[in-house]
Parts: structure tokens; sequence; C-alpha cells
């Protein structure tokens, strides 16, 4: 579990890092989108660059970013053989009895694993420079307009607030507790699949009750804090809108802009 | 059973951006059926030490001899797991680690892991429950309906059922009222008079002074200092730049001492300060 980059923050203070959450959730998720209109070298060319100028501008390593795409290797394999396999068209490159791998096919494959790269980078981007924290106040802010069709945008952000703030508490929790039956005998992943399923329960139960136990705790120092849900708090986190995020903004606009154009061109 | 650190390194995450060392060098000897006290300051490398204990960290370099078994940096699943029944740990707060729906299934649950049959774990189950004050009509109920006191006994209880030879106990503890407190030591002191080595992981220095005959002080990773409580604690002024002090009988002594009253050697239990008063008393 230690070995997971994908969702850690690493403090830092670049361009990237001082950003507005909500400007780079925003820019996430419309790069998200943006990726699909990509559908040749110039197109997979101008979001790379664009990619790696953010990695440039987090002053990063970018062995992190690699680290973070590790996990997602095993799915993206998956994709790409089996998009290389069913792709039809083309010229034959090489012929195994049914199985062809044609010149379409292994673009196709190469720009889908293009495609998975570039969102996890981009993805990675945003965790590895955004507090969890702030990530949640983006959220809540950037929902706040659903607050007028009664979406309880309050209680979600804090919902949320409170769930990245406790994933690490957990994990501890999970490592100290599978330590623990360890200590006395338990194997974990061993045998047949009933047992390994069984195996897991000294360590759900013993989770879920001190889940329970630690939200009655946070649930009673909350009120006794004055806490009486989101109607007429302050903040004390405030974020705050600066030049570069309109710019960030502005040259996604441009990017897909230039990819549409393009692709009329063609 | 003796267990031997031989230049034990340990990292956490290696090859990582995260990657932290967290032992250097560890020498250590754990003497057959010695009360050994480790204590260092938070963050010292107490719980990774322990935890090679009972190989459930295998060192990065160097070994881990436990008995005649040897814990290597290679070492598989298979040969280790022979360590985990001779080695009981009581981790913190061992409370958090019951599970099970009565509490002497809970406390079988440990030997029934190593292949002792149902009916003679929950006869060990029984004996130890019985050991650590849990009163029969307790057996069949939830661990969950305990008090926390009551928890942490039963806690115990299922790692003294696997009888290990080598008790580990991590702050036992911690969080307890001081009856309770009194109860526990006295309990784990006449489990290590039956023959069982004891490690003990404490900021609480009488304890130390009351109960241990060697002491092991780590300090970021390190181990600097070795000896018996009596030793140690006469070098106040280090103890005391290490954050960890002395008991407070030796406290007392050393307000004594500033008055002009002198002291072969600093007394480090309360009785010991009491014999040399009544010493002083009657000599001089």
């Amino acid at each position: 579990m230690d070995k997971l980059i994908i969702g850690r923050y690493i403090p830092g203070n670049s361009l990237v890092h001082r950003m507005d959450p909500r400007s780079k959730l925003l820019a996430m998720f419309a790069f998200v989108l943006i990726i699909f209109l990509a559908n040749d070298v110039v197109g997979y060319g101008i979001l790379t660059v664009f990619t790696f100028l953010g990695v440039a501008l987090s002053r990063i390593s970018i062995s992190y970013f690699l680290k973070g795409l590790r996990p997602m290797l095993g799915l993206i394999l998956f994709t790409v053989i089996f998009q290389m396999l069913f792709t039809t068209g083309g010229d034959v490159l090489f012929q195994i009895w049914l199985i062809k791998i044609t010149t379409y096919s292994v673009q196709n494959a190469a720009y889908i694993f293009m495609r998975f790269v570039l969102i996890i980078f981009m993805s990675t981007l945003l965790t590895l420079t955004t507090p969890p924290l702030t990530l949640a106040d983006g959220i809540e802010t950037g929902l706040a307009p659903l607050k007028k069709i009664k979406v309880p945008v309050h209680e979600i952000g804090l919902m949320l607030s409170i769930s990245l703030r406790f994933i690490p508490t957990l994990m501890d929790d999970t490592t100290m507790i599978m330590n623990a039956q360890k200590a006395r005998g338990m194997d974990f992943g061993e045998g047949n699949l009933v047992q390994k399923v069984k195996s897991v329960i000294p360590i759900l139960i013993p989770l879920f009750v001190s889940s329970f136990r630690r939200a009655d705790d946070l649930a009673i120092a909350m009120e006794s804090r004055g806490y009486q849900g989101g109607d007429g708090r302050s903040k004390y986190r405030i974020l705050k809108w600066q030049r570069f995020d309109t710019l960030l903004l502005l040259s996604l606009v441009a990017v897909a802009a230039a990819l549409i154009a393009w692709n009329r061109l063609k | 059973m003796a267990i031997h650190f031989d230049k034990v390194t340990y990292t956490y995450q290696p090859n990582t951006p995260f990657e932290s060392r967290a032992l250097f060098d560890i020498d250590m000897t754990v003497a057959d059926g010695s009360f050994t006290a480790l204590v260092g300051h938070t963050g010292s490398g107490k719980s990774t030490l322990l935890q090679h204990l009972n190989a459930l960290l295998l060192p990065t370099s160097g070994n881990v001899t436990v008995d005649d078994i040897t814990i290597k940096p290679d070492s598989k699943a298979k040969a280790i797991k022979p360590v985990r029944k001779k080695v009981g740990v009581v981790f913190q707060f061992p409370e958090t680690q019951l599970f099970d729906e009565t509490v002497l299934k809970d406390v079988a649950f440990g030997p029934q892991n190593f292949g002792v049959s149902k009916e003679e774990a929950e006869n060990t189950a029984r004996e130890k429950l019985r050991l650590v004050g849990i009163s029969d009509e307790l057996f069949e109920r939830s661990p969950f309906e305990l008090s926390g006191g009551q928890m942490r006994r039963v806690a115990i209880a299922g790692i003294l059922a696997m009888k290990p030879s080598v008790l580990v106990l991590d702050e036992p503890t911690a969080g307890l009222d001081p009856k309770a407190r009194i109860d526990m030591m006295r309990l784990f002191e006449s489990i290590h008079q039956s023959g069982v080595t004891t490690i003990l992981v404490t900021h609480l220095m009488d304890d130390v002074a009351d109960y241990a005959d060697t002491m092991y002080v780590l300090e970021k990773g390190r181990l600097v200092k070795t000896g018996t409580p009596a030793q140690l604690f006469q070098d106040v002024a280090f103890m005391t730049a290490h954050q960890l002090g002395v008991p407070k009988a030796t406290q007392f002594a050393l307000l004594l001492q500033e008055r002009g009253q002198h002291f072969e050697q600093l007394p480090i239990t309360r009785a010991e300060l009491v014999k040399a008063i009544t010493e002083v008393a009657n000599h001089g």
C-alpha cells in the first residue's frame, strides 16, 4: 500500500502547486474530454507537449509519474493488446491463423496507449500538486451552483474532506491490524479462494468497529466545538483565482480549438 | 530462547521517492529468560525494531536469529512462520485486533492458526483468560460488549494462548488507569517469572526500573546505550538529554543530593530509595 503514488500529495511551491484547485479540476475534466478530439499523430503530439509542459512546470521529478503509471500498466496493456487484435483494416503486417496485425491496429493501439498515459499523467499531476483538503474545497465551491437544485453541497464537501483526511489513518489502521493478526499466525493470500476470503474477516471486522468508534468520537468532538451544519459558516481556507488559472483554461480552449481545426483541415 | 540481531538495517519503501531508513546497524542480544526494556524517543525506530522480532518485517540487510531460525532479507514466509509462534507480540492498543463472535473463540484463534485442535485451543484459551483475570461468565460474550480494560486483557490472553517463549510488549499499559497499569505489569512480571523472555517497549522509566534487567536505548534508528537499568540511570544527564528522564525515585534522590546527601549509587526504585535513606538514618 505504501507504493501507491496515485492520490498522494507532494509539497512544493511551483506554479502548478499555487494554482487554484477549481481551475485544476476543471482543466482535468476538460482535458479528458479534449483527449477524444485527438485522432492522429499531430493531435496526440499537441496533447503530449501540453501534458509535459504541465509536468515540467510542477517541478516534480518524472519518476513519480512513471511510478504512478505502474499499477495501471496491466490494465493499459490489456486494452492495448485487445485493440491490436480486434482492429481491422489497413495493410497486414503479419498474420497467424485468424489473428491479423495490421498497420491500423498498431496505430490504434498506440493511440489508446497514449490516451491512457496522458490521462494518468494529468490526474497524477493534479493529485501530486494539490493537497487533498484543498481539492475537497475546490469540489465544494465548484459544486456550489447545484445548491439551487437542493443538492446538499456542503454535506458532500464535508464528507469528502473527512474521508480524504481519514484515508491515511485507515490505511495505518489496516496495516496495524494486519500485523497484529499475522502475529497471531494468520496467513494472507494463501490457500484456496474460500480460505482467502475467510482470512479477510479478522481484518475487516476490527476495521469496521474502529471506524464506527472513530465516527462517533469525531461527531461528538465536532458538536462540542459548535458545528451545526453548513448554514452561516465562514471559511478559513479561501480559494483565490489568479491570472494563471485563467491562462490555463484559455490555453485548454486554444488546444481544443487547434485540434478541431486540424481535424477539419485534414 | 535467545534473540540475536546481527548488523540489522531496515529501509522503508526502498528504491522509491519515499525511501527512508529506520534502523542502522543494530547489534543486539536478548538473553534467554531476560526482561529487556527498549526505550527511545518517539520515532526512534522502536516499533520497526520490534516488528523484526517476529519477522513481520524482514531486515534490509543483516539478519535476526531467533533460537535456531535465522531471518534473512530473503527469507520465505514458510520458513519464518514458526518464529511467530515462539515470539508473541502484544501491539499497542491490542484491543483493536479483536474480531470473533465470542471472547473464547477470539482467544483460541491464535493457537488454531498454528495447527492446534479446536478443543485444545479452547482449553488453553480458558486457562489464559482466567490468568489475565477474565471471569468465566464473560467467555461466551461478544468481545465488543466488554469494557476497554477487559478488551485489552482478552487481546493479551489471545497472545498468551499461543504459548510463546518470548513475549514482546509494545507499551502495554498505555491509556490504562493507575490500578489497571500496576495489575497488568504484575501480570507480565509473573509470566516472566514462569520462564518467558520478556521484551518491553515503554516510555515509563519507573516500569523499566521496577521490572527490567537489561535496557537498550534507541535513538534515530541506532542503539546508543546498553546496560542494566541501574547502570544507565546513573547517567542522569544523558537520559535527560535524550528526553527519556529517570525514574521518580532517582529524581528524588537527586534532590536530596543537591541538599548535600551523598549516594554511592543513585537508587532507581522506591525500595532502593527507602533502603538508602534508612541506611543514612541509621549510620549518619
